[in-house]
């Protein structure tokens, strides 16, 4: 793998008005490499590679493609020049089908026509380069999984001539089962030589599929060239520019009274019956593949949807089922998995986004709007939000500062369960940081946290303890503290596939 | 959409359109190959294709959405006149609009009737669909709203709106003595009558009171409608100091305007006149005051446009007439309706 | 674009977001006050004996009255991202129904009741189909809109009522709380209906901003599922701003037939147009979540001053259309970006 860079980035800047995001970044990726970018939100991540795309032009620096220098800020001669971009909002048309959506733009033609049968062969073609020959090219991209989707997008990438795929944190819309067949494309890719940018914020991913790493931080390269092994906390210290403590804060132990309370709750096919206990001061994990049911679990509870079966309890009363609104009376807070489209109004004010659920309290007649907001006011600053000016529109803020938002609603509401549906998603480490540390102190003052997660180390942190939900069932229970990541894999994955999906982890 | 699907879809609307063919009466074809789908449609719609013989006879009535008192008296004079007779056989069809209009005839024009008695929202749109039914055999009886061509309609009774503007012009220059300013408060915009009204007013103003003594100082549109009248008069009086005359398209919209003129405190200020001879004007013609006159061809047009049918539907005619004909076109005069006749004419107040 | 990281570009939005927040509502409210103040003081140029009198001004609130009632209740439905396309029939049904009540003989305040109800009654109706039986409100007030036209049509065998008994004075003098009065009288040298439409409007303003219905309206508008996860009763919101649309039809139905001084079954015809027209143009998206009770305010006054002054410069149909076409067209593109969808 030596010999001149696919990629090389040298002192690159740019600005905008206003704001300078890249100070200066040296970066170099070779072929055959997965290159892992890492950095905190504002860092500098989604600028750099939108510069290599062609989709925003550098102040200043240089950019070398497989050596020749890269017609900077048009997007053509990048994609010309072998620069495909994967982006995290995979930007597929669900009507479309898998060989339109491939071949998009640059259809094969016959004369004046579309040849169909050279777009089908040439798709299949593709996917079985990513081993992904089941996919059907007249299948609907509507009708795919977020995973399939991805592929398609990735086979979409390869329908041009890739050198250099920049992929922008694939793995957040995958479970891992998913995530492990991600890893076996993106080894096919580099052994046929593609070079491969990888953004990031999950560090366990780093060392699974990375061979090497850059940090970014505030728009400069922070260390480029890691080693992929290079220990946690010094990448994390790098990002943040000071030592940090531990990601993971101390392990509630929760040894409250039952709060909440679900018995043999049951809403087919998603949910088969599952029961199971909350005590105060307890952080529940909820692990599992996507499509195992946590998500509609949460949401019986909650009381969004009807159950077919089955009771919830809280403090001993039963919650009448598919009434979110008594749930929420009763002391029940959901920060839901989508917060931007199901979490949040993203055209309010913080304030109007946090005082939703208690609106109740601030009226007297009329709503006293300066209680609302200095309440408000109060519990994002103890969330440390950035920014904490409660009128700022929601949609300004970052996706961790989203998620507090959400959290702030419920502190607010003085809820005594939390159920969150993966939490961090999209969040920078630092921020996750924050969060870990709210949710842990959520529960040494008395509340019961249950957690669905798909990062299975996330879960091992600060976990009191772990359930496993496979196919609407729970089907294991362990101590977080003695949680090993095989042991939940090997759990959470459905026995016939488990040769092709779970590799031996570190 | 896939090609089979395509396919699929075009072979089932060629199926309708062939269907809607064999069906429909295709005398224009001649009469030679014609002859199956003849004997087809007469047994489908079960009536005789003509009737030269005096046996019972269709008529089918098409009108325009009765948003006005007067079209309600044209729809309540056409079925009493059809009740009079007991070779009738009458049906009245009321449209939502100019297109829901046609499409109703191009219904009716496949039941073969004997005939057609149709008062078009629009004339000039619905010009089409009434040669459509020309060319089938149906004689077309055209009542009030002018048809665009002389082939759409057997026969035309038609008020005359322009007599009406001319009526109005001679009776407000009279009273005015050829010197003062005029308000015109128009129908819908846009459409014949409404048209014709404005014209023959200022063309007939222009002739008896040639020195231009008489303004016409405001023209907008009412719509015909009363709260449409109101809102346009009272602006209208905001802008003009004097008035002294207001000359209005229709007696139902006229009572918007003059409440404008009464809310306004200003009825001795101006007269009024109005068009149709609605039961409320005759009232307020006869108590004197605001509203002076009104003029009006009677919705009573209707009756005799359904006799006309009848007649050429049996083959008859007038027997007056030497020989007796249905005579092609009927107009129907303006009458002026003041205080001192308005006794004659409340028979015909429409109500 | 990574959904956890905003970058610095993003930092750079955030200034000039804020900004354009600030400068932003600056632009979209007065923008429709500029609009109304450029209207005003081109009549006060083309008219200078007639526009900009006392007496004009009064006669432009009170027509703008009816169809300003009309507005402040399709305020909510389009907040909640619904519509009511049927608000004209009902009004002309309720007023009939009114008026078949106290024909020949009857009180105003019968006449008021009755239209008020049935009103309220027709917008149950919608309330019902929409919220409970999940019909598609443009659907379902469509449906509305012709059902109601012919009650209005039926009750009276398609004539008028006239109400001119219910007076108990003279025309320019109606006696206190008669029917009449509610559509001529004053107090204090201002018209009875513009009292209704301020209060109304002020009413409007209150119940949006500064309380919890309020608030839960334009969450269901903005993103119904997230209200719902955040405890919005959503079909109980939705439900009452077609109630309450209803019972200001009524309200609306009373001033007209009150200035009218008769209850006519073609009246109200298109008044929906109005209606919506003058909520859209005044910064309330059609798409739902974003309302403003001012923005209304001012935009059925724009169209009350462009009626007003293309009647009273006697401009012809024609070029009324356009020139009302480009001033609402221009009144939207001064409005921020986000406003206008």
């Amino acid at each position: 793998m030596e010999g001149t860079p696919t990629l090389d980035v040298r002192g690159l800047v740019k600005e905008f008005p206003g704001v300078k995001a890249l100070k200066g970044v040296d970066f170099d990726v070779r072929a055959g490499e997965v290159h892992c970018l890492l950095g905190p939100n504002g860092a500098g991540k989604s600028t750099l590679i939108k510069c290599v795309s062609g989709v925003v032009e550098p102040t200043g620096g240089e950019i070398f493609l497989g050596g020749e220098p890269l017609p900077v800020g048009d997007p053509a001669a990048s994609l010309a020049r072998g620069v495909a971009t994967i982006y995290q909002e995979l930007d597929l048309v669900d009507e479309l089908t898998v060989a339109q959506s491939v071949f998009l733009a640059h259809e094969p033609r016959r004369g004046p026509f579309l040849d169909l049968d050279k777009m089908s062969r040439e798709t299949t073609a593709l996917l079985t380069r990513l081993g992904h020959e089941g996919i059907a090219p007249r299948a609907k991209i509507g009708s795919l999984r977020p995973a399939a989707q991805q592929i398609v997008s990735i086979a979409r990438a390869l329908s041009h001539d890739v050198r250099l795929l920049i992929m922008d944190e694939p793995s957040a819309i995958l479970d891992d089962g998913e995530i492990e067949t991600l890893f076996e494309v993106v080894r096919r890719l580099t052994a046929d030589g593609v070079a491969v940018v990888y953004i990031t914020h999950r560090l366990d991913e780093i060392r699974r599929i990375g061979n090497r790493v850059t940090v970014l931080s505030d728009g400069r390269t922070a260390a480029t060239g890691l080693p992929a092994g290079t220990p946690t906390d010094k990448l994390v210290e790098l990002m943040v520019g000071r030592a940090v403590e531990r990601l993971y804060p101390e392990r509630p132990t929760g040894h409250g009274d039952v709060v909440l309370e679900v018995r043999g709750l049951r809403r087919l096919p998603e949910v088969r019956s599952v029961s199971l206990e909350l005590r105060a001061g307890e952080v529940v994990g909820l692990g599992g593949l996507v499509g195992a049911g946590r998500t509609e679990l949460l949401r019986l509870i909650y009381g969004l949807d009807q159950p077919d079966e089955g009771e919830v309890y809280v403090d001993g009363t039963r919650l009448p089922p598919d009434r979110a609104d008594r749930a929420i009376e009763a002391g029940l807070g959901f920060a839901p998995e989508d917060r931007k489209s199901q979490g949040l109004l993203l055209d309010w004010s913080l304030t109007k986004n946090v005082s939703l659920a208690d609106l109740g309290r601030f009226q007297r007649g009329l709503l006293n709007v300066r209680a609302e907001r200095s309440a408000a006011e109060e519990h994002l600053r103890a969330l440390q939000t950035v920014p904490d000016d409660p009128d700022r529109i929601v949609r300004e803020l970052s996706g961790g500062n989203q998620q507090k938002v959400v959290l702030a609603r419920w502190l607010l509401r003085r809820c005594r369960v939390l159920l969150l549906d993966e939490p961090t998603r999209g969040v920078d480490v630092a921020t996750k940081a924050e969060l870990y540390r709210v949710i842990t102190d959520l529960a040494a003052e008395g509340l019961a946290v249950l957690v669905v997660s798909s990062e299975l180390e996330e879960l091992m942190g600060i976990c009191t303890r772990i359930l496993v939900m496979r196919e609407g069932e729970l089907v294991f229970e362990i101590e977080g503290s003695r949680a090993t990541e095989q042991e939940l894999l090997r759990y959470a994955v459905v026995p016939t596939d488990t040769e092709d999906f779970v590799e031996e982890v570190r | 959409m896939s090609l089979r699907r395509l396919m699929i879809a075009m072979a089932a609307a060629a199926l309708l359109a062939f269907g809607a063919a064999a069906c429909a009466d295709d005398d224009d074809d001649g009469g030679g190959g014609s002859n199956a789908a003849d004997t087809a449609s007469q047994e489908e719609s079960g009536t005789p294709a003509s009737s030269g013989d005096g046996g019972p006879v269709t008529i089918v009535a098409s009108v325009p959405p009765t948003d006005h008192g007067w079209l309600g008296a044209i729809s309540k004079n056409a079925e009493e006149a059809a009740d009079q007779f007991d070779d009738v056989d009458f049906r009245l069809l009321e449209a939502a609009d100019s297109d829901s209009q046609a499409q109703q005839i191009e219904q009716v024009i496949s039941d073969k009737p004997d005939a057609l008695v149709v008062l078009p929202q629009d004339g000039e749109a619905l010009t089409p669909v009434a040669q459509k039914a020309e060319n089938a055999g149906i004689p077309v009886i055209n009542v009030d709203r002018l048809f665009s061509a002389p082939d759409a309609a057997t026969a035309t009774i038609l008020g005359d709106n322009y007599q009406i503007g001319v009526s109005a012009a001679d009776y407000i220059g009279e009273e005015l003595n050829c010197k003062g300013k005029v308000v015109e408060i128009q129908g819908l915009a846009g459409i014949s009558v409404t048209e014709e009204r404005t014209k023959g007013f200022t063309d007939e103003l222009k002739k008896v009171c040639p020195d231009g003594g008489v303004e016409i100082v405001a023209k907008q549109p009412g719509d015909f409608n009363p709260d449409t009248g109101l809102k346009v008069m009272e602006n209208i009086l905001q802008a003009q100091d004097q008035i002294d005359a207001v000359y209005t398209h229709d007696d139902d919209m006229a009572q918007g305007v003059v409440q404008a003129i009464r809310n306004a405190g200003r009825e001795d200020e101006m007269f009024l006149t109005g068009v149709g001879g609605s039961q409320d004007a005759m009232e307020q013609i006869e108590e004197g005051g605001l509203y002076r006159a009104t003029f009006l061809y009677n919705p009573s047009m209707a009756a005799s446009a359904v006799n006309m049918a009848r007649l050429i539907a049996l083959g008859e005619g007038f027997s007056e007439l030497v020989p007796p004909e249905v005579p092609r076109q009927v107009i129907v005069p303006a009458a002026t309706v003041t205080q001192e006749n308005v006794e004659e004419y409340k028979e015909y107040a429409f109500n | 674009m990574t959904a956890g990281e905003s970058g610095a570009p993003a930092a750079a939005i955030k200034g000039a977001g804020a900004q354009r927040r600030l400068g932003g509502f600056a632009l979209q409210e007065y923008a429709l006050v500029i609009v109304v103040v450029l209207l005003f003081v081109a009549g006060a140029i083309l008219k200078p004996d007639s526009f900009p009198t006392w007496d004009n001004v009064r006669n432009m609130l009170t027509q703008a009255s009816v169809v300003g009632v009309l507005a402040m209740g399709m305020t909510f439905v389009i907040a909640t991202s619904g519509i009511d396309l049927s608000v004209g029939s009902v009004l002309a049904a309720a007023g009939m129904f009114g008026g078949i009540l106290v024909d020949p003989e009857g009180s105003t305040l019968v006449f008021i009741v009755g239209t008020l109800a049935f009103a309220t009654l027709l917008g149950t109706v919608n309330a019902i189909s929409i919220s409970y039986g999940r019909v598609v409100p443009f659907i379902a007030t469509l449906a509305m809109f012709s059902i109601a036209r012919g009650i209005a049509l039926l009750l009276n065998d398609k004539l008028p009522v006239s109400l001119l008994d219910l007076n108990g004075g003279s025309f320019g003098d109606p006696a206190a709380f008669s029917l009449l009065w509610f559509g001529t009288g004053r107090i204090l040298g201002i018209p009875i209906s513009v009292y209704v439409f301020l209060g109304i409007t002020l009413g409007a303003w209150v119940l949006l901003n500064r309380t919890r219905y309020g608030r839960f309206v334009v969450a269901v508008g903005g993103n119904r599922e997230a209200a719902r996860i955040a405890g919005v009763p959503v079909r109980r919101t939705i439900f009452t701003v077609y109630v309450l649309m209803g019972v200001l039809v009524g309200v609306a139905a009373v001033l007209l037939c009150a200035r009218l001084g008769s209850a006519s079954p073609v009246s109200g015809n298109l008044y929906e147009l109005d209606a919506i027209g003058a909520v859209v143009i005044g910064g309330t998206s059609l798409a739902g979540g974003r309302a403003s009770i001012v923005g209304t305010f001012l935009g059925v006054l724009t169209f009350a001053l462009i009626f007003s002054l293309m009647t009273q410069l006697d401009l012809s149909t024609e070029v009324q259309q356009v020139v009302k076409g480009a001033i609402v067209l221009g009144a939207v593109l001064l409005q921020r970006p986000e406003a206008r969808l």
